[in-house]
């Protein structure tokens, strides 16, 4: 990229407490907590559970309101993958797509490349309840990247499914990702998916978080899970984690 | 009846017309089902019903009393207000206030158990109320309908609406509070607009609980309006029973009775559970 990378996202000095519904008591999970995504950037944030990387990301959804600091994302088009598909079971695979693509003002045709893309054309009139949990998972992949989104989060996409299924939607998503530049933060606790998959890695721990590790990927893409600088990457980040 | 239905329901849940992928949709088995089925879903409620009427019959014969009419007796009035036509005139008198209450009661459930299932404040506020309108007894309503709203329309329509509105706030209630709060959060980000959301994803969602909430509210409703004819009103089928009543005619009481069940129940199970059959067709994938 010739010219300098604009911010994407720029998060200063968040602040997010949680009353801890057993105890009562207060958890402060995120403090002065600050991280900027720049435009055309994959940032993975990895962590173990319970260290806030969830709330990270709703702060940047929308989902989370912070009690300090500042948030800024301007309004750009979201992509989101939850750890469960959170599909619409009562409308066919193809209609939770469009929802999608209408409620962004876009073609409901486009729909039907990115269902080709994930490998459910001949699922497009299904209801997800005949689907395994992989294939619904593309599906939410499929809505995501659907509506052309400027931003792409993904809340640990995989962890649900079994490791091979994983280990093919992370290919799925490295090559949705290549077709064009976009940004994208993605949150999770696998040091290799986060190696595999993202320019820059940020490892939180701690709580309230935060950043003990950041190591930037330069690796092009595509990329291969078995290429032994990720799998030396991997290592320091699990160090980092220990 | 009923339960034949259910079963060939069952039975027949290839959804139709549905492409299902690789899985291809079972062919919908022949209807009517094979006749041993229609025996063995059947057979017991007929048996239970030519018992009833057997003991009826013997006690009619036994106690020899105008109180005790016999099975004759009943078919015979049954017969009589249908074929003169009254029977379906006041029917559709008292189904058309039913309808009109149940259908006021139905549009303020939804609004108030929605509001309750996402606001505390609301919850509090209109909690009092539901719980103190179950525990009123029907005829309580039809009494005071009675007084306050004379012979018009308005005195069956309002105390079929509050006799049936607490039961099916409580149930528009439960169901909001069970609807997947993730689903609430895709949609906030995928910014669906509210109608989607309404049409998408909070009807479809609260359908089992709307289900059955109106058959709840219905039978209800069925209840009361009885009660209000009785006390208030010149016309329907509560007003023929009283008429029957104060005659002493009791086959004729008995005639009106089974005869307004037996559509009730049509209604309630027959239509109802069609309905809900169809709204909740993609339930059914699953079990191919």
């Amino acid at each position: 990229m010739s010219a300098p990378p604009t911010t994407r996202i720029r998060l200063d000095g968040i602040g997010k407490t949680f009353v801890d519904a057993r105890s009562g008591a207060p958890q402060t999970v995120l403090e002065d907590f600050s991280l900027t995504v720049d435009d055309g950037e994959l940032v993975a944030v990895v962590g173990a559970s319970g260290t806030g990387k969830t709330t990270l990301l709703h702060v940047v959804a929308g989902l989370t309101v912070p009690e300090t600091g500042t948030v800024e994302i301007g309004r750009p088009r979201l992509g989101v993958v939850f750890q469960q598909p959170r599909l619409l079971d009562w409308l066919p695979v193809r209609q939770n797509v469009v929802l999608a693509l209408e409620a962004a003002g876009l073609d409901p045709a486009g729909a039907d490349p990115v269902l080709d893309a994930v490998g459910l054309t001949e699922y497009a009139g299904s209801y997800p309840s005949v689907l395994s949990g992989g294939q619904r998972q593309r599906v939410a992949v499929a809505r995501a990247f659907a509506v052309e989104p400027d931003l792409v989060l993904l809340d640990e996409p995989f962890s649900a499914l079994d490791e091979l299924t994983a280990r093919k939607l992370r290919l799925l998503l490295q090559e949705l990702w290549m077709q064009r530049p976009r940004s994208g933060l993605l949150v999770t606790h696998n040091p290799l998916e986060a190696a595999l998959l993202a320019d820059r890695v940020i490892v939180l721990a701690g709580r309230p978080a935060r950043i003990v590790a950041e190591h930037r990927v330069d690796r092009s893409r595509p990329r291969s899970a078995e290429d032994p600088y990720l799998f030396d990457l991997h290592t320091r980040i699990v160090a980092a984690l220990a | 009846m009923t339960s034949t239905d259910t079963a060939a329901g069952r039975t027949a849940a290839a959804p139709a017309g549905r492409p299902t992928g690789t899985v291809p949709p079972p062919e919908r088995p022949a209807v009517p089902a094979p006749p041993r089925r229609l025996l063995r879903a059947a057979g017991p409620a007929a048996l239970f019903l030519v018992l009833a009427a057997l003991a009826w019959q013997l006690m009619a014969v036994l106690l020899d009393s105008v109180l005790v009419p016999t099975v004759g007796d009943v078919v015979t009035e049954l017969v009589g207000i249908v074929v003169d036509g009254s029977f379906a005139e006041q029917l559709g008198i008292t189904v058309l206030r039913v309808a009109l209450g149940f259908a006021l009661a139905f549009l303020v459930a939804v609004a108030v158990g929605i509001a309750m299932g996402r606001n505390e404040f609301a919850r509090r506020f209109f909690e009092p109320a539901v719980l103190l309108g179950l525990t009123i007894p029907g005829l309580v309503w039809a009494l005071l309908c009675v007084i306050w709203f004379g012979v018009g329309l308005a005195n069956p329509v309002i105390a079929v609406a509050l006799a049936s509105a607490p039961a099916l706030v409580l149930t528009i209630y439960q169901g909001v509070r069970s609807v997947d709060p993730d689903l609430l959060e895709m949609a906030h980000v995928y910014r669906f607009s509210r109608s989607t959301r309404l049409r998408r994803l909070w009807l479809p969602a609260l359908a089992p609980s709307l289900f059955a909430g109106a058959r709840l509210g219905l039978s209800l409703g069925w209840k009361v309006i009885v009660l209000v004819e009785v006390f208030g009103m010149s016309s329907g089928v509560g007003y023929q029973l009283n008429n029957a009543f104060a005659g002493q005619n009791v086959g004729a009481v008995l005639a009106w009775t089974l005869l307004f069940a037996v559509v009730m129940a049509v209604l309630e199970y027959g239509v109802l559970q069609g309905l809900e059959r169809r709204a909740s067709r993609w339930r059914k994938v699953v079990s191919v």
